[in-house]
Formats: C-alpha cells, structure tokens, sequence
C-alpha cells in the first residue's frame, strides 16, 4: 500500500543538489500555439508520474520565483523528498507556501485509484503514467493485477501491445474508454491544466489540486464517487475559500472550487462533526 | 433534479449527410420542466417577418440609421403580433415584471455585431413596458468581444451589460447543475454549462443574432446564437475537418429553461458576413443585407438564412454551404474556394425534429416589408 507522508515537506537548497538525486522539470503549462499535437490539451510539465514511481528517491527542482510555489506543492502532494533551487525572488513564495502545508492538517491516507499500472521500468511505461496523471485517469502502481481494481495494464499484454506506447495520447483514451467515465473516482470540470490527486478510505478523502498554469483557475467543478457530507479546504492564497454548489447525487459529491491560485486541498468525509 | 438521458438518433432524419453513427451520445442535466408552451418556436411557428430598408445601412460609410432601425423595428413587431402599436406588440411578450436577457451576437467585433441602434432600440421599447433598467441584461459570453462594442454608448445607464467569461475559459459564470454531458474528441472536460444568467435570473430572453457564414456550421443565426451563446466548453465540438454543429446546436437550445425562456427572435442583417464567419477580419467577405428579421420560431428563421448566404456565396463565386468533399476542406484558409470544416447547414433541420421549429420552407409563412 502507498502511503501519502503528509508530514512530507519540500525543503529550500542554497548548496548544488545531492549527486544522487534526480533532478524533475520545471512544473508549468507549456502553450505550444504552433506546433501539431495529438489533442487539443495544453502541455503540462508535471513530475507526479516519475516521483509516484520511486517515492523513495531524493528530487531536486531548479525552478524560478514564478514555479517555485507550485513546485513544493507537487513535492507535498506526492510525498517526495525534494530540495528546491531557486533564486531570490522565490526564496519568499517558498516560504509562504511552506507555511500553509505546515498548516494542512496531517493525514497518512492510501492513494486512490482505478487503473493499476504495473510498471516494468521503461521510457514507454513512465510516459503512460505521465498521461494518464495528466488526464486525471487515477493510477497506482502495482507489482501484479489488482482485483480490486478496475483496469490493470501492463504494457507489452495482448491487450495492451507495446506498438500502441507510440501513441500515448491515444493509448490513454483506449484505456479511458475501457475503464468507463461512469467508473472514474474523480472527475475535474471547467480546466485542461488542474492534476488531482485522490487519497483516502472509504469514509474520508482527501483531494490535492495542482493549477500548473500561470493564472489563477475559476469555476471548477470537482466530482468525486461516493456521498461525503462533510468538508473542508484550504487554499493557497485563498484563506477565506469556501467550496460552493456542493451536492450530492447519483452516488457522487459534487463542488465547485470558486478560485485557486497555485494548490488547494479538500478533505471530504462521510462523518457528521468532522468540518 | 429533473434529468434526462436519451440518444437523439430519431431526430437525425435527413439532416444531413452524416449517419445516424456520427451522432453523439448525449446526456442532458437540468432541474427545470419544460414549459407547456415553450419560447422557442413559440406562439409564431412557422413564421417570420422580414424588413427591408435600403437606407437602414449606408455601404460606403457603415454608417447604421438609427431612425430607419427604429422604424424596421416598429413595424416588424406590429407585423408579427398583428398589434395595433408598438406597445402592445411588446407587451405581447414581455411586461413590467421581467427580467429581460438580450443575447446580442460579438463574435464577428468590432466590424460586425447586433448593432448597436437595434440593440438600443430593443432596450427602449422594454423601458417602456415599465421594465426597470437594472431587470434588463445585454450579454455575451466572452468579455473582450462585448467591451469592443461598446453597448453602454447606446442604452441608458443602469441597463447590465455583462459577459460570461471575463477571462476566457472561466467557468465561475455558469450553472454547475444544468449542462449538457458529452465526449466528442477524448476532451476530458466533457460537459458545456449554462450561463447562470439564465437559469437563475432571466425571465425571457430575446435572441439577437447577426446573418453570418460560419466555417463550422454552414450559417450562423438564431439557433447558433442562442445553443453555442449560452453554454461553456463548444468550441470542443470541433476537431480537424470534423465538427458536431449537426446535432449539438438543437440539442443545446433545447435545453430547458433556455428553450422555454427565449420568447423572441431578432436577426440583424444589415450588416452580414458571406465567407470566414462567425468572425470578419477581412472586409472584402462583409456585405449588406439591410434587413432585420423577426419571429419566434428560431428554425422558420435560419432556414431563411441558410438560403440568404447561400445565394450570397454562389454570387461570389465560392464553395457551396453543403459542399461535403475533403478535397475542398483546407484549414486556417481564408480562402471563399475551400472551408476550414466539413460544414453541418443541417443542423437547422436537425434542430426541428426536436421540436424547435418549422424547416420545410412550403410552411413557412413570411411577410416581407419594405421601410
């Protein structure tokens, strides 16, 4: 089972990063305007596929002032240890944002999934999961089928030849079609470059929003399966935010997050009392 | 919640030359019965009103009338309510207790938009029904098109003058619980929302539309306007040569409480666009209908229109609205030859087998003015 170390915070490096630590992209929304792609979604550098794969690696991010915020959200989302490089302008953001995931209750929650993927090591299979994080198609990592999951790949299967890794755009949307929308945990609204991250039991969740654009996102709607009466959030720069047109229906809880800036985090829970 | 899941293969009939496979799978959420009698194709089915007046327009300055707009109003209105004033021919729609969204039409700004002096005029004649400034909306979706018309220089103070989107892609402007869910292309984002406007605060809306070519869906007028005007997320609808105009403009403004809500149809055409719409960079594809069109019945209506650009087009020399060869469809050309989509004009027919209107031009009645 992976656990999420909440308690797991980035740390500011002045110094040259550790040898054997591997270095992750700067996390951003690459707006390729002129160049043919094989969707209409934006290009997101994000790094949760590759810190998901060997959480136990040291990362480091070299990031200007303007990523420095997102990058020690994305380190605190998925649990990994990481020194962030900056210059003097994001020593402050560092600061600030590091305050408020002190400041995130503290939960050890296992990660939710549909798909398990059981991950051989390669190029093509690191680019699956990259897709399919990007495409919020929730995935863990698995050493063999999952039962209890409801699509498990392995590329290089009859069901799954290792010819499609060619396309991994379109290979995601296969393995979207098979699992189902209906199926899917978790659902983003209203925003092509917001990652979720769900964690939880079956009584409570916990939802991380990553905006890996430059402005700010608003009116999204977050879906989730399964009745939770109860929440609370927290969001970066937005103190006073309150989730709106909260509803559940259908076998699913409903939000919308007004505003968020670079990060937010929702606890749902099925409890009364626990707002 | 009143929900509603359903295919819509019955209404494809012969709208087009797509197959009954091409259309989409869509799923309708919204808590709102429909109406009994519903705004749209409303108390005029089958009928429009169409005036013309050649001094409405001066070609050579693009200079709008004013006087002669408000005239082609008057009489337009009195002719399609059968009203003795101008008064009672809005009364017939609208009284002092509404609150009135006109869905006005930016997307060609600045050269080409619900004119101002219509727009004005509309505005004037609820005013007069007692109609308080602060009850009446002129909106659109995306606010940098809105701002460049500069609707405000036109209307009394206190009149809402609001777009949806103040940055484009923002979702905080509509209702989370009524929307349209469907996947076209793979899009993750997989449901269009209505304005919120509408769900929650109009009382009627009136549709003011331009006379437009479109790349996508062959014309763009009432039915556009008010489908693709009110909701979030549709430009997904397009993809490379392929577009869903077909099936999803009816199926948007048969969304409740849109449908019942829009109780009144004005298509401004004194200025229109022949090829490259719904927008107008370059001037040589603008031209001068000089007419202003009214009903209820938003299909009776573009199918006038359909034939209007149609005409248009052949006059000039360029491709066909129903062309459907992939040998004339070569993207991001601006070129009158060729189209940038395979287009769908039959989604206005699509539209009238859900009910929104008359097609079959045999029972259209129209009346033509001159002023």
């Amino acid at each position: 089972m992976m656990l999420l170390l909440a308690a797991l915070l980035p740390a500011l490096s002045v110094g040259p990063a550790d040898a054997d630590a591997v270095k992750l992209e700067v996390p951003k929304v690459e707006y390729r305007i002129n160049e043919a792609s094989a969707s209409r979604s934006p290009w997101i550098d994000a790094n949760g596929w590759q810190i998901l794969r060997a959480p136990a690696r040291r990362y480091y991010y070299d990031v200007p002032a303007a990523s420095v915020a997102l990058a020690a959200a994305e380190a605190f989302t998925y649990g990994a240890k990481a020194d962030i490089h900056t210059d003097t302008g994001g020593a402050a953001i560092f600061q600030r944002m590091l305050q408020f995931l002190r400041e995130i209750p503290e939960r050890e929650l296992p990660t939710m999934a549909n798909i398990g993927v059981i991950d051989d090591g390669s190029e093509d299979t690191g680019e699956l999961m990259n897709m399919l994080s990007r495409r919020n198609l929730l995935y863990r990592i698995v050493t063999a089928p999952d039962p209890h999951l409801d699509l498990n790949i392995r590329l290089g299967s009859k069901e799954f030849p290792k010819s499609e890794a060619a396309d991994p755009s379109g290979l995601a949307q296969k393995i979207r079609a098979e699992l189902t929308d209906e199926k899917r945990l978790l659902r983003v609204y209203g925003s092509e470059v917001v990652i979720a991250r769900l964690v939880g039991t079956g009584d409570r969740v916990r939802i991380h929003l990553l905006n890996y654009a430059n402005r700010p996102v608003t009116g999204l709607r977050v879906r989730v399966l399964g009745n939770y009466s109860n929440w609370q959030v927290a969001a970066y720069d937005k103190p006073d935010l309150k989730l709106e047109d909260f509803r559940i229906a259908d076998g699913a809880t409903e939000f919308t997050v007004p505003e968020m800036s670079t990060y937010a985090v929702i606890d749902l829970s099925r409890r009364s009392g626990s707002r | 919640m009143h929900r509603r899941d359903f295919l819509q293969l019955a209404a494809m009939a012969s709208a087009s030359a797509a197959t009954a496979t091409d259309i989409p799978k869509y799923r309708v959420v919204s808590r709102f019965a429909p109406s009994p009698k519903p705004g749209m194709p409303g108390p005029f089915a089958g009928k429009a009103v169409r005036v013309h007046s050649e001094k409405s327009v001066d070609s050579a300055t693009d200079r709008v009338d004013e006087g002669t707009v408000a005239e082609m109003l008057s009489r337009g209105m009195r002719s399609l309510t059968g009203a003795k004033n101008e008064r009672d021919a809005w009364a017939n729609f609208f009284d002092a207790t509404d609150v009135v969204g006109i869905k006005v039409n930016c997307s060609g700004a600045p050269k080409i938009y619900s004119a101002r002096p219509v727009v004005g005029g509309i505005v004037s004649n609820l005013i007069a029904l007692g109609i308080p400034a602060r009850n009446i909306y002129i909106y659109e979706r995306f606010q940098d098109q809105l701002s460049s018309v500069r609707y405000d220089r036109s209307v009394p103070a206190g009149i809402n003058i609001i777009a949806a989107e103040t940055t484009r892609g923002s979702s905080a402007s509509y209702d989370p619980n009524t929307y349209v869910e469907t996947n076209f292309f793979g899009e993750d984002d997989t449901r269009s929302n209505m304005i919120r406007l509408v769900t929650e605060r109009f009382t009627k809306i009136i549709n003011v539309p331009n006379m437009k070519d479109h790349a996508a869906s062959g014309v763009t007028g009432c039915l556009k306007n008010i489908a693709y005007g009110n909701f979030s997320n549709v430009a997904r609808s397009h993809n490379r040569e392929k577009t869903n105009t077909l099936s999803f403009i009816g199926t948007l403004a048969a969304v409740e409480p849109l449908r019942s809500r829009t109780v009144l149809q004005i298509m401004d055409g004194l200025r229109g666009v022949w090829h490259g719409g719904p927008f107008s960079e370059d001037p040589k594809f603008r031209f001068y209908p000089k007419t202003i069109v009214f009903g209820t019945d938003p299909v009776a209506i573009d199918r006038l229109l359909l034939d209007v650009i149609e005409n248009k087009r052949k006059t000039e020399g360029a491709l066909s609205i129903w062309d459907r060869s992939m040998d004339n469809v070569k993207p991001g050309r601006l070129d009158p030859h060729f189209g940038s989509f395979i287009r769908e004009p039959g989604h206005i027919e699509y539209a009238s087998h859900l009910g929104l209107g008359v097609y079959d031009l045999k029972q259209i009645a129209m009346t033509n003015i001159e002023v």
